[in-house]
């Protein structure tokens, strides 16, 4: 095992070197790409403290959209090609379209946890107020 | 730029004017890879100004979409229609100039980056004003006669837009490196809830959105940008300023972050569009999905190292924000 600072420990200080020491020595056109970068940083340490318990939920989530029986020990991106597969050809059996809509929001939700957090707080927009 | 080129608008311009003229102040304005964007003042043999102008030229043939004298000759019916876009002085694909084709226009003052737009947008409280101005030109736009614009646009066959965006999203999915339910469950979506197809093709500006507009203080000046112009549903283009992505944060104001929905199609309406909920509606959900294809195929080029940058392969985990979206569109609030 690894001595300490961990990988997200790790991750937070590339963010911030890149961040409050990089980003004003570097040239205009190579800012962007600086920002990008530590930005990046900032993305892997939110997943590696959460992807173990999303992808866990996602995969769960997916065996239960799809009905997967016990002995099928197909991965989580076996799933997910599954899961694509089925729903853009029609509806999965036995599940209302409303059950489908919001187990898609909750994985939507959990990847967004990790890549930006706060995306979410937009719901869409009312259209019953239009015209 | 080189001075090359300042000779080569002069020369192109002094044929125009029919006297010399100079080419002053030429100041590179877009970083963009493809075209090439310019403000300069055309000035007269004593150094008078006679006319403050914009160039948009391309540095070769090779990557042109469609030629930039029908871009040049479709701003032009839209500029006559009183659609707010810079009038052009003229257009060539004469390589003998500099190098590559290019069109020559009146130069415009005012905002054009989108945060800066939306700040001054704020400030003179006039984002309601804005939507309007983009309703009443979309309308403008959408009813000039399609027959008057050069047979060489890009037009899809009659009766095949709806369709054609379908296969074309499709096929977009079919790349994905890694399956996106999400993706899959919209698409299914658009094609269970898709439009008839419209009963009249129109031009279509096809990217009409914050960053493509000159604002002032007085609201919309300009539309920018026609390189993808092109015959279309007219309700695609309306819905595209919608996406939220071009709200930039101001995700409570579905119309570029300027306004709510109500004034905007308002405005369309009285200048003559016709607007249909359920269509805009569908074209924004294709719009949000399609964006989403559009970020993962960015990934794709720089693992394939085909186009190798960290702003590309950041792209790729932008997709979920796309997915989280497109599924929000199908529902809303």
């Amino acid at each position: 095992m690894q001595y300490r600072p961990t990988a997200a420990e790790l991750l937070r200080d590339i963010s911030t070197l890149l961040s409050d020491e990089v980003l004003d020595q570097v040239s205009v056109e190579v800012q962007h790409k600086v920002r990008v970068a530590a930005n990046i940083a900032q993305i892997l340490e939110r997943e590696v403290q959460l992807s173990g318990p999303n992808a866990q939920r996602e995969f769960e989530t997916t065996r239960d959209l799809l009905g997967v029986p016990a002995g099928d020990t197909a991965p989580l991106i076996e799933l997910r090609a599954r899961l694509a597969d089925a729903l853009r050809q029609g509806e999965l059996p036995g599940r209302d379209d409303d059950e489908v809509w919001h187990a898609l929001v909750q994985i939507a939700r959990d990847d967004l946890a990790i890549s930006k957090p706060g995306h979410d707080s937009w719901t869409g927009d009312d259209w019953s107020r239009v015209s | 730029m080189s001075n090359n080129i300042e000779e080569g608008i002069g020369r192109w311009l002094s044929e125009h004017y029919g006297k010399p003229v100079r080419v002053i102040g030429l100041e590179r304005v877009t970083a963009g890879a493809r075209r090439i964007n310019a403000l300069f003042d055309a000035v007269d043999e004593q150094g008078t100004v006679i006319e403050r102008l914009a160039l948009t030229a391309l540095p070769n043939l090779d990557i042109q979409i469609q030629p930039m004298t029908v871009e040049a000759a479709v701003r032009t019916l839209a500029h006559e229609a009183g659609v707010p876009t810079p009038r052009i002085l003229g257009a060539t694909e004469d390589m003998s100039y500099m190098g590559g084709p290019f069109f020559i226009s009146e130069r415009i003052d005012g905002e054009t980056i989108p945060r800066r737009v939306l700040r001054l947008v704020e400030q003179h409280g006039i984002g309601t004003k804005v939507s309007e101005q983009l309703g009443a030109a979309f309308a403008k736009l959408h009813q000039i006669n399609p027959a008057l614009a050069p047979a060489e646009l890009h037009r899809p066959k009659e009766g095949t837009v709806i369709e054609s965006a379908l296969v074309g999203t499709e096929a977009q999915l079919r790349e994905l490196l890694q399956p996106s339910p999400a993706f899959s469950y919209g698409l299914r979506w658009l094609e269970r809830n898709r439009p008839a197809e419209p009963a009249r093709q129109t031009i279509v500006h096809s990217d009409v959105r914050n960053g493509n507009l000159i604002i002032s203080e007085q609201g919309l000046r300009a539309i920018l940008d026609w390189e993808g112009t092109r015959i279309g549903d007219p309700a695609e283009d309306v819905a595209w300023p919608m996406v939220r992505m071009w709200r930039f944060r101001n995700d409570h104001l579905p119309v570029g972050g300027f306004s709510v929905i109500t004034p905007y199609r308002a405005a369309y309406e009285a200048a003559g569009g016709e607007w249909d909920d359920d269509r805009v509606r569908w074209w924004l959900t294709l719009g949000t999905l399609r964006w989403g294809l559009g970020l993962a195929k960015q990934s794709h080029q720089h693992l394939s190292g085909e186009y190798v940058t960290i702003v590309m392969a950041a792209s790729g985990r932008r997709v979920s924000e796309l997915e989280y979206d497109t599924l929000m569109c199908l529902r809303g609030a």
